[in-house]
């Protein structure tokens, strides 16, 4: 079976990301750069909050640009399972890690 | 050109493939996770060993620069984003414009990044310095780890400087086309990754207040 251009599988059709899709991404990060920026600087007695909160805003922001300018959303899936194993080894080792120096 | 090399298959003409190449960088990135990752770990014990000298050791850090450097960086992943989507849709013109744009962010990232640097220098907070030898411990390490994981990432950027050049001048030679932008996608992935490291170290190392 021959696949004409306008006629290929799903899997290989290309997903070309608009730019009004990349400003959108874009500021989705700045807004959440601003609030890390705000919580530390103006919410500075909230301290272990804002530690907190500062690694979890970062890490949305990983989020969003794997998902979609490193375009995973529309990559084959076997790309987002390898980021997540790698995240899963990376986040228990860490984990671990620190419980034991919580428990001295 | 053609039949050139080893690998060509015999009815094929080319022995390109976008996906393998795609993969390769991938599983190339997740190294380069796992050294950054390895460094945030180190930077993790020593923190929590040493909470109120990393915290004052911390408020020398310029965030107003560090903020800036963010959003250099923020708009310089959109900007090699978009290369892509301009050379997807044939436009090469365009793409070589926004990839000129990446490096030129790339470069004030440098800029400002020397300015910082060498504001502590100034101060003798360089590893070796004076003051720097008579911190009390904590904020040693704390400063050690600033230069050596700053400078690993401006390392990065760097090189991330030479592939974007590499993009540029292979784009204007015509060998990036519409058909066959893997090399856009890729250089555009490792950038993002450069992205991913600074998005964590800013809050670690300016924000800890």
């Amino acid at each position: 079976m021959s696949h004409t251009k306008d006629n290929l599988p799903k899997e290989e059709q290309v997903h070309i990301t608009s730019y009004k899709d990349h400003f959108s991404t874009l500021i989705a990060l700045l807004l959440l750069t601003v609030i890390t920026v705000v919580i530390s600087v103006f919410g500075a007695n909230l301290r272990s909050l804002s530690v907190f909160t500062a690694l979890l805003i970062a890490t949305v922001k990983v989020i969003v640009v794997a998902y979609y300018f490193m375009h995973l959303k529309y990559d084959k899936k076997v790309y987002t399972w390898l980021v997540l194993i790698v995240a899963i080894l990376f986040v228990s080792f860490a984990v671990l890690t620190s419980i034991e120096y919580l428990n001295r | 050109m053609e039949h050139t090399s080893a690998f060509s298959l015999p009815n094929s003409g080319h022995n390109r493939d976008a996906e393998a190449s795609k993969m390769g960088m991938w599983l190339f990135l997740f190294t380069e996770l796992l050294l950054f990752g390895g460094l945030f770990i180190v930077y993790m014990v020593y923190r929590s060993l040493n909470p109120e000298s990393f915290l004052l050791a911390s408020f020398e850090l310029d965030v107003a620069m560090g903020t800036f450097n963010t959003i250099v960086l923020l708009v310089s992943s959109m900007t090699i984003a978009m290369s892509i989507t301009a050379i997807q849709t044939g436009d090469a013109k365009k793409s070589i414009f926004l990839l000129y744009t990446t490096l030129g962010l790339a470069i004030v990232f440098l800029i400002v990044k020397y300015f910082e640097w060498s504001a502590k220098i100034h101060h003798g907070l360089f590893p070796g310095f004076e003051v720097y030898d008579g911190l009390p411990p904590g904020e040693s390490l704390f400063f050690f780890l600033y230069f050596f994981m700053t400078g690993l990432h401006a390392l990065h950027i760097i090189i991330g400087g030479i592939i974007i050049s590499v993009v540029i001048y292979r784009t204007k030679k015509g060998l990036v086309t519409k058909e066959k932008y893997t090399l856009t996608e890729n250089a555009g992935l490792y950038w993002h990754l450069v992205d991913l490291i600074w998005i964590y170290l800013f809050p670690l190392f300016y924000l800890i207040h």
